[in-house]
């Protein structure tokens, strides 16, 4: 039954997608919208079947792809652990969040194209979790990308929109060069682009092209997770809907880069220089995503930093080796950022499209729904106690102290920083936006259909500890359901250290939290009155992201486009265009000149006939003497 | 044979330039260019002769023979056109004659 479950959750999407894109502009509005979310939920259904049946890995060959030479890449897909987990959160997670779109997409004519590139989105990214070959996988890699451009985009008319998807396309293109170049390498050392087989051979290449690789496959993921220094295109990836956000940034696209490092960490795990990059890069960003998102004004974009920021904690757990840790975090993250992200809909949508956080306030008691989820939200972020954020987070911190040495160590107190900055952030942006004064909305029918699809994201985000909770709190599901795997690690440790950390780790969140009530609880009115000054220099270094789209323009577009004019000024007109319309002038002159000559009066004809032949005789004479 | 077949070429072709020279210095009169014309091909039915008369073959005197009537043919045409040009321009000056321009 198995290969049934999987085709089918692939092909429901996909055929939702085809029939969207082919005929959804002559289907009637409601049909459109409940196919793309039937078939959304179709798929789910499929996974919870499949996880159902599941009992250990299984690859499940539907049919063969392509071959030729030694290279087959079989059209097979891989359930494991891993992989499952993930279906089941892409199925759940997606299918809330098509919910919403019926409702948030309510105003706009365009919804065929829409629904179609969300299915289209689903199914690309079903394929990429589910892809045992390499290439299976890098096909679904690139059709994630391909939909998340077209959805950042979306409303394309504005140019501001249509830059911003392409510059996600282009950035995270620089990170699939590396991944290319990374399957053609591995293709050329093992033979085999199967991700079982490849995970199985580590051990038969050196120790530096495990890193070579370990490396490559880090640009890879850097470029689609949004980390140092490909983080640029999120940020503006919110120029989207904010449905879309909410799946691009919470559940799919951006943990693509992730779920592939860990994936591949049997492979990529024997090298500590690897794992090292990959913990640096994780730790790094997370610090950089958080103290971005403590001077946006934007609401949005301050969960775009954060979810920077919340995808940093992850590579930092795979860069630690510990897998469950960084799927646990990826799993609890999808729910509460979806949240987040669907909440901020809500109250945009209620705003009239106001998104400066400083323009809100109040909306604690006209929204209360989406106030007490948003909440929920905030506080898995925070990581506030007994929260799911906290359990995954605190985990992730675990394994990295855990790994030992001075990195790890100074990765360690990073991370423990990065927690107390994010507490602080996410209460900032609670108090703006829900505390105060007044709080005038606008409710339309579907804003209540939009805050209750919250409400299971705000449980699952509350309680999602229960996945895999502390061993001294009786041991974790998820970490039991992780231990088969090659890379599964169960972490050996006191209940004493463990419990230690976690109150170190909860006093963090809750330092943060305080801070952010005094700060802007309290004293909101001050902070109301600032923002209109004119921000100081580290605020706007802070909002600016660091000012790495400045550093980027001038190292990177400005001498690109300085060469590009002077190509196409100088080489392309003035070399080449020059010289083909000189030939072809000069061809042109010379053909005037000639035709000047047929005078139509028989004597020059004549003269020229003589003066023909007196030549040809004369050569004819030269050669005979 | 007498005469060497150089001396055949050689007075063919002073009469081929002196036809030719007539032709162009006198393109100001169709008549003289007519007449220009015929020199020369009088010059080259004498190359025809003298080369029949130096191989003995008689190609060549049937060739002078056929250049004959063709060159009769011509005058009568040409003569005709001359009249027919005169007409329409009341002019037998051939650089009045360029509607033929590329």
């Amino acid at each position: 039954m198995l290969p049934t479950y999987l085709t089918l959750m692939l092909l429901f999407p996909l055929l939702g997608g085809l029939a969207c894109a082919v005929a959804g502009r002559k289907l009637p509005r409601a049909l459109v919208e409940v196919l793309a979310c039937a078939t959304v939920w179709g798929s789910f259904a499929c996974a919870v079947l499949a996880a159902a049946a599941y009992t250990g890995p299984q690859v499940i060959t539907l049919t063969d792809w392509f071959a030729s030479f030694d290279l087959s890449v079989p059209f097979s897909l891989y359930l494991d652990p891993l992989s499952l987990s993930m279906t089941v959160m892409i199925g759940f997670v997606c299918g809330l969040i098509h919910v919403y779109s019926v409702f948030y997409m309510r105003e706009d004519e365009d919804y065929a194209r829409y629904f179609a590139l969300l299915n289209l989105f689903v199914f690309a990214m079903l394929t990429l979790v589910l892809g045992e070959t390499l290439p299976l996988l890098y096909l679904g890699w690139e059709g994630v990308g391909f939909c998340s451009y077209l959805l950042i985009g979306f409303w394309y008319s504005d140019s501001e929109n249509a830059d911003a998807g392409r510059k996600a396309f282009i950035t995270t293109r620089i990170g699939d060069v590396a991944l290319m170049i990374a399957l053609a390498w591995l293709f050329q050392l093992f033979g085999t682009l199967s991700i079982t087989k490849v995970n199985g051979m580590g051990f038969l290449m050196p120790g530096s092209v495990i890193t070579m690789l370990g490396i490559l496959f880090l640009i890879a993921a850097m470029g689609k997770s949004a980390q140092m220094p490909l983080m640029v295109w999120l940020p503006d990836a919110m120029a989207g809907p904010t449905p879309v956000s909410a799946m691009i940034h919470a559940a799919t696209m951006v943990t693509a880069g992730v779920y592939l490092l860990a994936r591949l960490l049997p492979l990529i795990g024997s090298s500590q220089a690897a794992l090292a990059a990959i913990a640096v890069t994780g730790g790094v960003t997370a610090f950089y995503g958080a103290t971005c998102a403590l001077a946006q004004r934007d609401l949005k974009r301050v969960l775009a930093y954060s979810t920077i920021s919340q995808i940093g904690y992850m590579m930092l757990g795979v860069g630690a080796g510990a897998v469950t840790a960084a799927t646990f975090h990826l799993l609890v993250h999808a729910f509460f950022k979806a949240l987040l992200f669907l909440g901020a809909g809500c109250v945009i949508a209620a705003m009239h499209h106001e998104q400066d956080i400083y323009k809100m306030g109040g909306l604690r008691r006209s929204l209360p729904l989406t106030f007490w989820s948003f909440l929920a939200g905030a506080a898995c972020l925070a990581g506030i106690p007994l929260t799911g954020g906290f359990f995954s987070k605190d985990s992730i911190l675990l394994a990295v102290w855990l790994k030992g040495g001075v990195l790890y160590q100074a990765l360690y107190l990073l991370g423990l920083l990065t927690a107390l900055i994010t507490a602080y952030y996410s209460f900032r942006l609670v108090f703006l936006v829900f505390a105060g004064g007044n709080g005038q909305v606008h409710r339309s029918s579907g804003l209540t259909v939009m805050e209750l699809v919250l409400v299971p994201l705000a449980i699952l985000g509350l309680l999602g500890g229960l996945l895999d909770l502390p061993a001294y709190l009786g041991g974790g599901y998820l970490s039991a359901f992780f231990e088969g795997l090659p890379a599964g690690d169960l972490l050996k440790v006191s209940h004493e250290q463990e419990i230690a950390m976690q109150i170190l780790a909860g006093a963090m969140a809750l330092l943060g939290l305080l801070t952010a009530y005094f700060r802007y609880g309290k004293g909101r009115a001050d902070r109301m009155r600032e923002a209109q000054a004119q921000p100081s220099v580290l605020i706007s270094f802070l909002s600016q992201g660091w000012y790495f789209d400045k550093l980027y323009h001038l190292v990177l577009i400005r001498p690109y486009q300085a060469c590009a004019d002077f190509l196409w000024e100088r080489v392309d007109r003035g070399v080449i265009d020059a010289s083909v319309d000189g030939l072809g002038s000069g061809i042109g002159g010379a053909g005037r000149l000639l035709g000047r000559w047929s005078t139509g009066k028989v004597a020059v004809y004549l003269i020229s006939f003589a003066a023909g032949g007196a030549l040809i005789l004369g050569y004819l004479a030269w050669l005979a003497l | 044979m007498s005469v060497p077949l150089s001396h055949v070429l050689i007075v063919a072709s002073l009469m081929f330039a002196m036809g030719l020279g007539c032709v162009v210095a006198w393109r100001a009169n169709v008549i003289m260019m007519l007449i220009g014309i015929e020199i020369m091909l009088n010059a080259v039915m004498l190359t025809f002769v003298g080369g029949s008369a130096h191989w003995g073959i008689a190609d060549g005197q049937l060739f002078s023979l056929m250049l004959m009537a063709l060159t009769s043919a011509e005058v009568s045409l040409a003569l005709a056109m001359v009249v027919y040009l005169h007409r329409r321009k009341n002019t037998v000056n051939t650089d009045q004659f360029d509607s033929m321009k590329g």
